[in-house]
């Protein structure tokens, strides 16, 4: 027994050095670097949208370092990120945040991938009063609970699918629809939801399916066969990239009819890539589109982006990398004005901000929300086998008008 | 045999010293160091079911999970209404007082230890009759139906997960909230290891050995090997729920298959951590788990992406060269350190046999 205490001793004492080995930390600015620290999802469910948030502030933070960097009291500053993998995991989320600004010495965040991780993220920052500009969490309910240091580039995301509800009741001359919906059991889509049963609410529709899709979604197929039972108006389906390219497999496979079919994350699911002509009338909500006018000296307009983009990632920038690099934009203004490294004083710069970026206006909020920003709507138009996205709504900047109802599948080649 | 006693009293109070320095001394630790307190229970209670009684259990995450959404359920129930604190819709915000929120973590907890006790035995009762791998399909499919159940519903946020109190605002050093958990979490390990140390030299352990080494001639010698079965699982779940009370409040916030029941990792991870030390044994699991833990925080952030197939190579590095795990090893190389007598003239005329 002794030797086994001894060997125990022994580990426990080279543990000890090994930690006190590790605990030289870096500061908040090292040399001429501003240290912004962020969990991402590289692995796990989220890992395809964590690594387009990941190449949206990478792209950010090259722009904006090639092109001057980041000026405080007569000094240029560059941006540098310590990135580390949530696993698409709410715990380590938050224990990697812990870890960012304990051990790493990071005093400005940027935002993971999805609400639910943003949720688990921002008590560890209000705690550290550590300001956070978030470019991937939507939930109405992080903007509810008084947090002081967050701040979301996005519109809340019970507003993503309500102007779909809208246009359906407007198709329907004025008169409430039937809808039927489907979403993730996960916080973002759950207030996608919310955001549906208002609007239903508002304009007297009535909901005739109302499902649950468990995380990890690869099938829905007990949803479609009701859908194709009881014909509804609308279907309604978010459940991030996963659920998209489900719904419209099984659609297309089950050859379900529906006037109407409305989603999220169409664009981060590269939907009408992957799935052509099958994906066709699907309407979207997106945060940003190309096509919109916004303009900042960084990124010019959204066109340019999307092509500078595509050339160093070799593809479309779903909104998701838009709205990461717009984040790094929001940074870069605020250090400016606030003219200080001190968090509080950065963090009253970001209440203050009002600006135009490429990716849209932004301001936020008493609850840190994205309050300058409209949500736009897209539907998959295809000529021959080529698919692309146009918006469709608000008027402003629709290049399309909106297709209704879809065609029957027997009616499609 | 004093002298071994002394031995022991030496390193146990060297032990307590250290755990009650650690917040000090490693104070950007703390967060990492609380985790490591749980996993170190969470290790030493699966491996009485898996170690000691030879029934390999996934549902530990069960009473985890229920701990977790149970203390902060009344946490918050105490003092306001829980269905509108966890609408998420809602634009109310409630806040603690100092005073309520330890109370409400105080009482939340002691409900997450009864509670997760009192459904082990009920399910234990139900499912202890199963043997060998039925009964580890059995528990694998409980954590999985908890999380599912858990997401649907309402009044504990659902899939929109919950938010758990945060801590008082009135205290301002920042350093307050990680000290808090941290010193919860060591009291649970500290209660945990006296328990079972106790277990450990009570005729109960002879109990479950005999159950797992035949089940049969133990019940043919008269013991009623269900009831041994479903006490020990309830002491399992005692702390599990609170481990699961304690880590609800340090994460923060509460989703229902990624940190509650979350089977994949956790409920993975206990038994990953008791066979890498050794089952069966008082020190395997805690030395499991502080190694697994250090290998994890240590080099999963080196391999950024590629963390889990290192964790399935480690798993594979494990069953084929330690199947009985590190102490099992220790014991294979270094019997006499162990208290094993060995004969030098029987091992010698066995190798001359050949």
């Amino acid at each position: 027994m002794n030797k086994i205490a001894k060997l125990f001793v022994t580990f426990i004492s080279a543990i000890t050095l090994a930690l006190v080995s590790f605990t030289s930390s870096f500061a908040k600015v090292e040399g001429e670097y501003i240290v912004l620290g962020s969990a991402i999802s590289l692995t796990g469910k989220y890992s395809s949208n964590g690594v387009h948030t990941q190449n949206g502030y990478n792209m950010a933070v090259e722009r904006i370092n090639k092109m001057g960097g980041v000026e405080v009291q007569g000094k240029k500053y560059k941006f540098e990120i310590i990135y580390y993998d949530d696993e698409s995991n709410p715990k380590r989320a938050a224990q990697l945040a812990e870890r960012l600004i304990k051990q790493d010495g990071v005093h400005y965040m940027l935002g993971p991938y999805s609400s639910g991780l943003t949720k688990a993220i921002a008590p560890v920052t209000e705690k550290y009063k550590i300001p956070m500009v978030e470019a991937n969490g939507a939930s109405r309910s992080l903007f509810t609970k008084g947090y002081k240091y967050l701040f979301a580039v996005l519109s809340p995301a019970n507003q993503y699918l309500e102007v779909a509800i809208d246009l359906a009741v407007e198709k329907n001359g004025g008169k409430g629809v039937k809808i039927a919906q489907a979403f993730e059991q996960d916080a973002f889509s759950q207030d996608v939801r919310l955001g549906i049963l208002d609007a239903a609410k508002r304009t007297g529709s009535e909901i005739i399916i109302d499902d649950k899709l468990p995380k990890e979604l690869n099938d829905m197929a007990a949803t479609l066969a009701k859908v194709k039972a009881t014909k509804p108006d609308v279907l309604v389906v978010s459940g991030h990239t996963k659920g998209a390219l489900t719904a419209i497999r099984q659609i297309s496979e089950m050859k379900v009819d529906v006037p109407m079919l409305a989603m999220t994350h169409c664009d981060a699911a590269k939907l009408s890539k992957q799935h052509g002509k099958k994906s066709e009338f699907a309407l979207c909500a997106s945060q940003w589109h190309k096509n919109l006018s916004y303009k900042d000296k960084f990124f010019g307009s959204g066109k340019k982006y999307a092509k500078d983009f595509q050339k160093e990632f070799g593809y479309d920038p779903p909104y998701q990398s838009a709205e990461s690099s717009a984040a790094l934009l929001v940074f870069k203004d605020a250090f400016e004005r606030a003219n200080s490294f001190d968090r509080d004083a950065v963090r009253d710069a970001l209440v203050d901000t009002e600006m135009q970026t490429f990716y849209g206006n932004i301001k936020f909020g008493p609850g840190g929300q994205n309050v300058a920003k409209p949500m736009i709507l897209f539907q998959v138009r295809c000529k021959g086998d080529d698919c692309e996205n146009r918006v469709v709504a608000p008027t402003k900047w629709a290049s399309d008008k909106f297709y209704h109802p879809i065609p029957k599948w027997s009616e499609r080649s | 045999m004093n002298k071994v006693k002394q031995k022991d009293l030496i390193l146990y109070s060297g032990l307590i010293i250290l755990g009650l320095a650690a917040p000090y001394l490693f104070s950007a630790f703390k967060v990492q160091l609380t985790y490591l307190c749980v996993l170190i229970v969470l290790a030493m209670t699966w491996n009485l079911q898996g170690g000691e009684m030879g029934y390999n259990t996934f549902g530990n995450i069960l009473f985890y999970g229920l701990g977790m959404y149970l203390t902060a359920s009344v946490q918050v129930g105490m003092f306001f209404p829980l269905a509108e604190w966890t609408e998420s819709g809602g634009e109310k915000t409630f806040v603690h007082t100092t005073a309520q929120y330890f109370q409400g973590i105080c009482v939340g907890l002691l409900v997450s230890a009864i509670i997760p006790a009192i459904i082990a035995g009920a399910i234990g009762y139900a499912i202890l009759g199963l043997r060998g791998h039925y009964f580890a399909i059995c528990t694998l499919g409980l954590g999985i139906a908890a999380g599912e159940i858990a997401g649907g519903i309402e009044i504990i946020g659902a899939g929109q997960g919950f938010t758990t109190p945060p801590f008082p605002a009135e205290i301002v050093d920042t350093e307050a909230r990680g000290k808090f958990f941290y010193f919860l979490s060591f009291a649970l390990l500290v209660g945990t290891f006296i328990f079972v140390k106790y277990i450990y030299g009570s005729r109960f352990r002879l109990i479950l050995n005999a159950i797992r080494d035949n089940e049969d001639k133990a019940e043919a010698m008269g013991i009623q090997t269900m009831k041994y079965k479903i006490v020990g699982w309830m002491c399992s779940a005692f702390f599990c729920g609170l481990a699961g009370g304690i880590m609800g409040g340090l994460i923060g916030y509460i989703d229902s298959t990624d940190v509650a029941f979350d089977g994949r990792e956790m409920g993975v991870f206990m038994v990953l951590m008791a066979i890498l030390g050794g089952k069966g044994t008082l020190w395997g699991p805690v030395i499991g788990a502080t190694l697994f833990h250090f290998f994890k925080e240590g080099l999963w952030t080196l391999i950024l992406g590629w963390q889990y197939v290192a964790l399935g190579v480690l798993i594979v590095v494990i069953v084929v060269y330690f199947p009985e795990g590190l102490m099992g090893w220790l014991r294979e190389k270094y019997p006499e350190r162990f208290g094993e007598v060995i004969d030098e003239k029987d091992r010698k005329a066995q190798v001359e046999l050949k």
